[in-house]
């Protein structure tokens, strides 16, 4: 086993591994060693193919399978330079004061989560799409939902030089998308902090963690040799992602019992509900995701976004199989799509856990209330699809394959709960939040405000697992901010920590 | 084991034999239509993507698959006293159907799985996308009006 020593070590480089990376890279300057430690690889160029089984089993764990316990939702979180920041839309909201004020976390104020995403905003170029980038499926979307008085904002997006590849949830292929990977960790590498690819953490030891480094037959090659590693550091800083973070946490040994590791895991359960044009409209080109309707978020607990994808996923979201599916599948170019996103409570029992080789399961129950929002969100959608001049719709809640413009007065009826089955609809997430809660109390978080598991002076939690509860919204941003408040909270206390 | 030395152990056994592999193909001829007729370069290609996807999987998931195939195989001879593939296809359909919507949610689980997989090995193929009306461009913008 190759024994390495550093100060600080940060196990990820997502939203929140590579914003500490570079809060951190001040400490090079001073002398101090840091290094990040990320699973995953960093690809090159030229294997950002926007081919979709290729670049889901590059990016994604699992190639973007993973499912919990009950297989009834599949998981998509991403393993690479950037992680999760690879493979998003570049979405990126703050999170509202009536969140925070929901979260009520002792020591968390609007102001400070405003001031530090604003700066994020602004470092990862973050802005509005230009109306003439913005393709038929965004626009028909936004116009259906003025024109049924829905409430409807355009995206802030963190792009720059976008060309539309329209594969953003594949790694963007023209360099174009402002993740971690391109803004945060170039930043803090250069100002010398070590990042380290392919090195899977395996458990963390009493200021020290166990690594394996494998080179996966793509991508650069990791700056450290294969093998087994036991690395040694005065802080750890935890940034693997709701999934890992705490199942690294319960694979380690703590001093102190957390009762709430791996709990009140929550994930914006989300549909994909596909309307169908008379006519071609663009939809695979341009930038996927420019606009959401938050109009029934507190009535109801739903979100709609628009989101335009790749044919296996495509299919894959449509309920049913045969002539019907084959039919809607061969006019992909006439689609109009709409992801919906319910907002799920955070519940002590969906939790993480780990099996006995170690690897994280999930187990998430829904709720009445999370089925309710998600059978209301599809008669919502169907009535912007309707709206906007779709001839027939589908929902995996309808009563039959296709629901048809005529049939639009009697959505209520046709969209309804008793047609939908776990099991028999997709239902996916790719928001993945809390497992190491944030709160004043061991007994019902695992991390105070600043992200410091509690009663471990050394280590820290940086991502979305810090979540007391649903973001309500697109999250990276909110996890950027908080990655932030640990990284300025490390700074703080490194010279405290014994070398 | 770590999950990279179990996935290497399972790349080195073949995903279905010869017969499940067939059994799959006629199972998947009803889930997407197009999958009868395709000729032998389609066939292969779906072969190889399906297979891959299977040899990733833990071989847990893998068993669960072989089981599940067996189950699709002969259940349907408790109704129609035929195995699947020699139902008319009318009755392969409504048997799959069933299983879409079965009361047990690992049948309902199970049956997704393999839709997954059929659609997977159709649906990411390239050469499949003009029939689809997908025509991807890493410079989307310039096709976005007229």
């Amino acid at each position: 086993m190759v024994e390495r020593s550093f100060d600080v070590v940060v196990v990820g480089s997502g939203a929140g591994g590579g914003t500490v990376a570079k809060e951190l890279a001040p400490l090079c300057r001073q002398g101090l060693r840091v290094a990040v430690l990320e699973w995953g690889p960093k690809l090159r160029e030229s294997e950002f193919t926007g081919r979709e089984i290729e670049m889901a089993d590059r990016l994604y764990f699992d190639g973007g399978g993973v499912l919990t316990r009950d297989g009834a939702m599949t998981l998509a979180f991403a393993r690479a330079y950037g992680g999760s920041t690879m493979v998003y839309t570049g979405t990126s909201l703050p999170l509202p004061e009536a969140v925070v004020r929901r979260w009520n976390v002792p020591g968390i104020e609007f102001d400070d989560i405003s001031r530090r995403s604003a700066k994020y905003l602004a470092e990862n170029n973050v802005h509005l799409l230009e109306d003439e980038r913005i393709n038929d499926n965004n626009r028909l979307f936004a116009a259906a939902c003025r024109r049924l008085g829905f409430r409807v904002e355009q995206f802030p997006v963190n792009v720059k030089g976008c060309r539309g590849a329209g594969v953003c949830n594949l790694g963007c292929p023209n360099a174009a998308k402002q993740g971690t990977n391109r803004v945060q960790l170039p930043a803090a590498e250069a100002a010398g902090v070590e990042v380290v690819t392919n090195c899977r953490v395996e458990r963390i030891g009493e200021r020290e963690c166990f690594a394996t480094v494998a080179n996966p037959g793509f991508g650069e090659l990791s700056r450290w040799e294969p093998g087994e590693y036991r690395i040694r550091a005065r802080a750890i800083v935890v940034a693997a992602g709701a999934v890992n973070s705490p199942a690294l946490l319960l694979r380690s040994r703590l001093p102190l019992r957390l009762p709430a590791l791996g709990r009140y895991f929550t994930a914006h359960p989300a549909l994909i509900l596909v309307g169908e044009h008379d006519r071609p409209i663009s939809n695979f080109h341009g930038h996927p995701k420019s606009y959401y309707c938050d109009h029934f978020a507190a009535s109801h607990g739903f979100l709609l976004e628009t989101c335009m994808y790749f044919p296996f996923v495509t299919a894959k979201n449509l309920i049913g199989f045969g002539a019907e599916h084959a039919e809607l599948m061969r006019r992909m170019d006439r689609m109009q799509m709409i992801l919906v996103l319910a907002t799920d409570p955070a519940l002590p029992d969906n939790r993480v856990t780990v099996g006995r080789d170690g690897a994280p399961i999930v187990s998430y129950r829904f709720t009445d209330g999370v089925l309710d929002a998600l059978v209301a969100s599809q008669r919502a959608a169907a009535r912007i699809f309707f709206a906007a001049g779709c001839t027939r719709v589908h929902a995996p809640a309808g009563a039959s394959f296709f629901i048809g413009a005529d049939q639009a007065g009697r959505l209520d009826e046709l969209i309804a709960r008793r047609h939908f089955r776990l099991g028999t609809v997709s239902i996916s997430s790719a928001h993945l939040m809390g497992g190491c809660r944030m709160g004043s109390d061991p007994a019902t978080s695992v991390t105070d405000a600043w992200g410091k598991v509690h009663g471990v002076p050394w280590l820290f939690v940086a991502d979305a697992s810090l979540f007391p509860a649903a973001a309500e919204i697109n999250p990276y941003v909110t996890i950027m901010a908080l990655a932030d408040r640990a990284a300025e909270r490390v700074r703080a206390r490194i010279a405290e920590l014994p070398a | 084991m770590t999950i990279a030395r179990r996935r290497r152990s399972n790349a080195r056994v073949p995903p279905l034999n010869a017969a499940q592999w067939e059994f799959l193909s006629c199972v998947a001829a009803r889930i997407v239509p197009a999958v009868a007729s395709f000729d032998e370069p389609a066939t292969a290609r779906f072969r190889a993507i399906v297979g891959k996807a299977i040899a990733d999987r833990p071989a847990s998931v893998r068993r669960q698959l072989a089981l599940f195939l067996g189950v699709i195989r002969w259940l349907p001879a408790v109704r129609w006293a035929r195995r699947f593939d020699r139902l008319a296809p009318e009755h392969r359909d409504a048997f799959l159907r069933f299983l879409m919507r079965a009361p047990l949610a690992k049948v309902r689980n199970g049956f997704w799985g393999l839709r997954a997989l059929v659609f997977m090995g159709v649906y990411a193929r390239p050469e499949a996308w003009p029939e689809i009306g997908y025509a991807p461009s890493f410079k989307g913008n310039e096709r976005l009006h007229g």
